[in-house]
């Protein structure tokens, strides 16, 4: 069965953590759109719910938490939210492919790389595994490794930026069209950090994958994704193409984000620090706006009335002040 | 002031696989912080800029060169000199002992003090106090509680206000803000800034974010370390404008371009080859992974120097500027 690219959707997922006071939601009622072929960012801070929206594409969020309302719909797949036990199983891997965040430290220290792709493999019930081993050795001679030596080599031999690629083949080989790559540069230098985003550029490019990056880091989404969805406290604040969100900034949070990341050029004192502190799990406001202990657009209506989601041309935007500019 | 010359630091690997193999971190490093001063190293990791932050605060020997504090010279991590040079980690998560309150965290080196300077008890709160107001905390609101109730960059204001309780001359801070919010990066980097200036607590910051090294002071000097060796050294500003080093334009190129807000530099630099520091060559450490090598570079070794028309001490054969950092596009 030759493959795509499948399309994503997320319509109004909710995902809440049980906790001593109550189910509290880490993702709340997020909508939003993986277009066939597409590279999708997700940029948060940390407990901004990035992490939880990447585990619930796989129906993956362990417990204490659970997926409480909303459906993922994948093409050729289905709803992943309703499966359950082997079909969920055979889902990951075959259809759904997912780059751990540390991939470096993924990985089993006791058997060689070769040794778990053949798990992988027999796991799937892959019956070609010489099939398997050479689509592994293209895929890592692809991005610039000497397979042979790599799959016989134990994780402790190969470098950060080589595991994480190791990871990237492991997520790839069996044919996976829908890639989750969560915090794929996290802990890597500069230089290999840009190494790993033009490969996964190119893979992306050449296999025709969906790909889903999660990061804390706007520069990476900057530099590999079509589209750009901003999280902040379990909710996805603002998204749009990359290029016009940063280049435009609607929601008070991502341009406070953006002229938050100290540069190479420019006036060096327009770069200013958010005040405040991200919400964590506990702290995220019952009511209102989730962003509103920090924003310097607060009017009345954010504390009581959590902004809806409203598509502007390209963008989605959840915020009551971007809303009456453009009333008025 | 504090400076070093020719500091050269060697590892021997331990276990059954690498036993014997011997990693040159440092070769023959000079460097000086002047009272008051700023300086970043900056590299991949492995090149040395950890390990020769340890060593000027004291946690870590050198095998050989000379490390003076204003003057005198201090040799054994011992020396009580060391204790003007305090260390702000890059983890505000494992920095803080979390069966302490704060208070009981910022008391402990304050007894000391008192004691020390014949100060009496109520001294010790009155600074612990001070030290809190100093780092932008609202000292009342933190000072009962334990770390695990304050966010990752409030824990690190607790870090550095702890490193300010024994009054130092130096802060080394060691990726300090790599694991914090991004949104609150700025203000760790900009707390540094301030004390700087307000203090005169002179600061080097370790890191691997070119971009992080200007928000210190447009005074600041950086060096820029590779296996050991600084290769390129000069101010803040004219090395990120024109960096004359191979290696420099590549780290200047690895930096993530922000469409739509900036356009990427005409002559990015990307090096031939990954690390790989197995190789001991004979020639320029770089020459391996760089694409402007010659034959002179295989066989000779650049030392650091200035030459003429270039205004940074470099250490390469053939310095050229090249354009390679993105160029804000002026929005925003």
């Amino acid at each position: 069965m030759a493959k795509q690219a499948p399309g994503v959707r997320i319509d109004g997922l909710t995902v809440v953590y049980k906790t001593p006071a109550g189910e509290l939601p880490a993702v709340r009622d997020v909508s939003m759109e993986l277009a066939a072929g597409t590279i999708t960012g997700i940029v948060g801070e940390s407990g901004s719910g990035k992490s939880t929206l990447a585990f619930s594409l796989l129906n993956a969020v362990q417990p204490p938490g659970r997926i409480s309302a909303g459906s993922v719909e994948i093409d050729d797949l289905g709803n992943v939210v309703s499966f359950q036990g082997e079909q969920l199983r055979k889902a990951r891997g075959a259809h759904i492919g997912y780059v751990f965040q540390a991939a470096q430290n993924s990985l089993n220290p006791l058997k060689t790389v070769g040794k778990q792709l053949l798990d992988l493999g027999r796991s799937h019930g892959v019956e070609d595994l010489r099939g398997l081993v050479r689509e592994a050795k293209e895929l890592l001679g692809r991005m610039g490794l000497d397979g042979a030596r790599v799959l016989d080599s134990h994780q402790h031999e190969l470098s950060g930026g080589m595991r994480q690629r190791v990871g990237i083949m492991l997520a790839l080989v069996l044919n996976a069209h829908l890639v989750v790559l969560d915090e794929p540069t996290t802990a890597l230098d500069m230089i290999t950090q840009a190494t790993i985003l033009r490969i996964i550029r190119e893979v992306h490019a050449e296999r025709g994958l969906t790909t889903m990056i999660i990061t804390h880091d706007i520069g990476v989404v900057a530099e590999v994704a079509d589209r750009l969805a901003v999280m902040y406290g379990g909710r996805i604040v603002e998204q749009g193409p990359t290029r016009e969100v940063l280049a435009d900034p609607q929601h008070p949070y991502t341009r406070g984000l953006i002229r938050a990341i100290p540069r190479l050029t420019g006036d060096i004192n327009q770069a200013q620090a958010l005040p405040g502190r991200p919400p964590t799990l506990t702290t995220v406001p019952k009511e209102g706006c989730v962003f509103r202990e920090r924003c310097s657009l607060r009017m009345d209506v954010c504390d009581t009335v959590d902004p809806e989601a409203i598509p502007h041309g390209d963008r989605i935007i959840a915020c009551h002040a971007v809303k009456v500019k453009e009333h008025a | 002031m504090i400076s070093g010359k020719g500091i050269t630091k060697t590892f021997k690997q331990r276990g059954s696989v690498l036993a014997g193999r011997t990693v040159q971190a440092l070769r023959g490093v000079d460097f000086q912080i002047p009272k008051g001063g700023a300086a970043s190293f900056i590299g991949e990791s492995g090149c040395g800029k950890t390990t020769l932050g340890r060593i000027i605060a004291g946690l870590e020997t050198y095998d050989t060169g000379e490390i003076t504090i204003d003057g005198v010279s201090v040799t054994s991590p011992k020396d009580r000199l060391f204790r003007k040079v305090q260390m702000i980690h890059q983890d505000p998560y494992s920095a803080l002992n979390p069966t302490r309150t704060i208070h009981q965290t910022l008391r402990a080196p304050l007894e000391l003090r008192a004691k020390q300077t014949r100060r009496p008890k109520s001294w010790i709160d009155e600074r612990a106090h001070e030290v809190l107001g100093l780092v932008g905390l609202d000292p009342a609101s933190v000072i009962g509680r334990y770390p695990h109730q304050l966010s990752g960059g409030m824990r690190q204001r607790v870090v550095i206000a702890r490193a300010l309780t024994v009054d130092p001359e130096m802060l080394v801070a060691d990726e300090a803000t790599s694991m914090i919010d991004v949104s609150l990066r700025l203000g760790i980097l900009a707390l540094l800034k301030d004390l700087r200036e307000r203090l005169g607590v002179s600061v080097l910051f370790i890191t691997h974010d070119v971009a992080t090294a200007r928000y210190i002071g447009d005074d600041g000097e950086l060096y820029v370390i590779y296996r050991g060796q600084v290769i390129e050294r000069g101010s803040v500003d004219t090395i990120i404008s024109d960096p004359v080093h191979p290696y420099t334009q590549s780290l200047l190129s690895a930096i993530p371009v922000l469409h739509g807000l900036e356009e990427p530099g005409p002559e990015p630099v990307v090096p031939t080859e990954a690390l790989d520091a197995g190789h001991e060559d004979a020639g320029c450490l770089f020459a391996r992974r760089c694409p402007f090598r010659t034959e002179e570079c295989e066989t000779g070794r650049p030392v650091l120097g200035l030459t003429e028309g270039v205004p940074q001490e470099h250490a390469c054969f053939h310095p050229k500027s090249r354009d390679v950092v993105a160029t804000h596009l002026g929005r925003v």
